[in-house]
């Protein structure tokens, strides 16, 4: 009998496979996109070919053909035998096709050249003839795109017959204008100075926020709050809760109401004299007391949730002996209450280091790693890098590698932690074998 | 509890560091419907005239309704199949014995912990090369398949602790394991469902990241999305109105979350990300 094999299978896959799609497969292609160098001008779909005056630039520097480069610059305007009969075609007067004849072989580096050299024809075409002549004798293949190498060869061929088989394939990959594989990213993250500003920015963000309240704050939270009597306890509890429950974006809000140059602590202090500014952004500094604060406010939170609910697991017993024997206040937190917490405290750093070397939505909509990029954090400067920007240009490969760093440390991570708290139940075998 | 302590001094250090959380929800619901004068920290009178937003369209703004609509859709959407994926595939990994099973079990556990924020950019190409961007489907898909690990993960506690004697009984009758699923152990767990639901609800409800970056669109914008590009607009500083919207915004959650507070600490006390 396998039935229960097969229900598992039936009832496990949709959830697999949603998981699989917008989850695996997100991971495999971070690392995927993190060796290209797509951005939004060489798009995310295929590209064309296009010699264009960049793709003339690497020719030079990057494949050393400053020759070839000169040659298609210059492949311009040709009076030539297919030009002169779609002339014919066309209906431009007989005696100047005739006329034209005599200049067969002439070349013209640009349209003005060509255009003039048209005029000065003893048959003096009209400014509109002279447009369609010039037109006819267009050999340039100068910031024309074509959709494949092969047309974009037979187009260099009719202007530069003789090339060899690494001269076609460097103009081939210079004139390519969709994305192509690289491993530069990480030459650049490893190179520019804001890699390394971003890691510091990281690592004051995830130490303070981490210390003074997911972990420390909480543990004031819960300890203070299990002292109360419930109602006092059951009040405090909801109004640190509610940074939690609100979402992102009206609890920032809050924030900049409180630091705005029209806000809460301007008026107020400035019954005292002092100018009033917007708090959160005038210096670097103060901009990181409020990085800390708007997070630190959400995140104590989870530790005074967990923290206390350890704390309800003491036996009210020892704490009675422990105040007959007559010990202070003090005494009863460090000997009783903290060997209580040591592994919630280990469980909830664990878990919020990895939640807040991620997390950027509240610094995007506090400071948007303001003033000048002094609280822009790696994940948020990913965002701005792939995502939005003010310039305009999103690097999708350079996001991409910057983001696979973190989650390379993602899944590291999640995976230490892991061991640390796998239970071996949790993976017990059912009980009913079919 | 204990009796040779005073506690008035820990109630009175603790309301001092809970003033300025206080205040600012204070303030966020009295300058919804007052004006207060520059320089100013007290209302002078009381007006509803900030709530205009609700029948007259802020400029250049889509309609509210339709925008707590797209809301609404996103958020019921996404917690609707995390709800019914996560508790078929919690039961699976808790109860049936299944090829891969401890791999399953620690592939959820590792996704669980996982930080989803770290795929943004990826799902964002996705999106784009599928052509799924920009519609409130991509994001809904998104955003459930985000939230599968921790739903599944809980469903699967919440199973673990039914007994299996119920079903052992179950199969005993002649059920098959299906039937045995659906009108035993599903009953068992309805708290669990409702509380999965709500969150994921809520959760949709607040998300901010994922629909600003895979479909920040007027025609498919949702709350979050349109009170950030109302405050990032510099042409139009108004907080009274900020406020308004963000208490719009805020009041279904308060009171879901009054409503149903023991239920959801089951999850919130669990650890979630934050």
């Amino acid at each position: 009998m396998n039935s229960s094999k097969k229900l598992g299978l039936l009832l496990i896959t949709p959830a697999a496979i949603v998981v699989v799609m917008l989850f695996l497969v997100p991971v495999v292609l971070t690392a995927v996109f993190a060796f290209t160098n797509m951005s939004t001008s060489t798009g995310i779909s295929g590209g064309a070919y296009q010699i264009s005056p960049n793709a003339l630039q690497e020719l030079r520097d990057h494949y050393d053909m400053p020759s070839v480069a000169e040659r298609l610059s210059q492949s311009g305007f040709a009076v030539d035998e297919p030009g002169l009969a779609a002339l014919g075609k066309a209906g431009i007067d007989a005696d100047i096709v005739t006329e034209l004849r005599g200049h067969i072989g002439e070349t013209f580096a640009a349209r003005r050249d060509a255009e003039r050299a048209i005029r000065n024809l003893n048959h003096r075409p009209s400014l509109r003839e002279v447009k369609q002549i010039s037109d006819q004798f267009n050999r340039s293949i100068m910031n024309a795109r074509y959709d494949s190498k092969a047309a974009l060869l037979a187009a260099v061929a009719s202007v530069m017959p003789n090339l060899s088989g690494a001269e076609h394939q460097a103009i081939i990959a210079a004139s390519y204008t969709g994305w192509t594989w690289t491993t530069g990213n990480f030459r650049r993250m490893a190179s520019i100075p804001g890699t390394q500003r971003s890691l510091v920015n990281t690592m004051v963000y995830v130490a303070f926020t981490l210390t003074l309240f997911n972990i420390g704050f909480a543990m004031v939270l819960a300890i203070t709050t299990f002292y109360m009597p419930s109602r006092a306890a059951g009040f405090f509890r909801g109004v640190w809760l509610l940074p939690r429950i609100s979402p992102p974006v009206i609890y920032v809000l809050l924030w900049k109401w409180l630091a705005w140059d029209t806000g809460f602590l301007s008026v107020f202090l400035g019954r005292f004299g002092i100018h009033s500014r917007n708090w959160m952004l005038d210096s670097g500094t103060n901009a990181w007391v409020f990085v800390v604060l708007i997070n630190g406010f959400v995140g104590a939170s989870m530790g005074m949730l967990i923290f206390s609910s350890a704390l309800q697991a003491i036996p009210r017993p020892l704490l009675y002996a422990s105040e007959v024997d007559g010990a202070s206040r003090w005494q009863q937190i460090w000997h009783i209450i903290m060997p209580q917490l040591r592994w919630p405290i280990l469980f909830v750093t664990c878990y919020q280091t990895l939640s807040l070397l991620t997390s950027f939505d509240l610094i995007l909509l506090s400071t948007n790693g303001g003033p000048g990029g002094s609280t822009e954090v790696w994940a948020l400067a990913t965002y701005h890098t792939a995502l939005n920007n003010y310039a305009g240009n999103l690097e999708y490969g350079y996001g991409a590698a910057m983001a696979l760093v973190l989650v390379v440390v993602g899944v590291f991570l999640s995976l230490a932690y892991l061991r640390l708290f796998n239970y071996r139940d949790l993976v017990a075998k059912p009980l009913i074998e079919h | 509890m204990t009796s040779n302590f005073r506690a008035w001094p820990v109630v009175l250090a603790l309301s001092i560091v809970s003033a300025p959380l206080v205040l600012m929800y204070v303030y966020l619901l009295v300058d919804t419907v007052t004006s207060t004068a520059p320089g100013s920290l007290i209302p002078y009178e009381f007006t509803l005239r900030h709530w205009t937003f609700l029948w007259t369209p802020v400029p250049g703004r889509p309609d509210i309704w339709r925008v707590a609509l797209n809301t609404l859709v996103f958020a019921t959407a996404s917690s609707a199949i995390v709800l019914s994926l996560s508790s078929t595939a919690g039961y699976v990994l808790s109860r049936l014995n299944v090829p891969f099973r401890r791999f399953f079990l620690a592939g959820v556990m590792v996704l669980h912990a996982f930080p989803s924020v770290t795929l943004i950019v990826a799902i964002f190409l996705v999106l784009q090369m599928v052509g799924l961007y920009n519609s409130l489907a991509g994001v809904i898909l998104v955003k459930a398949a985000l939230d599968m690990p921790l739903g599944i993960w809980i469903m699967k506690g919440f199973y673990d602790t039914v007994p299996w004697e119920i079903e052992m009984a179950g199969i005993q009758d002649g059920a098959s394991r299906f039937t045995v699923w659906r009108r035993l152990v599903l009953p068992q767990v309805r708290p669990a469902l409702l509380a999965l639901g709500l969150f994921a609800f809520l959760s949709g409800w607040s998300e901010f990241i994922l629909p600003q970056v895979l479909a920040p669109d007027n025609r498919v914008q949702v709350l979050s999305v349109y009170l950030a590009g109302l405050i990032a607009d510099d042409n139009n500083f108004d907080m009274a109105l900020f406020k308004s919207v963000g208490v719009f915004y805020v009041v279904p959650v308060i009171l879901l979350f009054l409503f149903f507070q023991k239920h959801l600490m089951n999850i919130y006390g669990g650890g979630t990300k934050g």
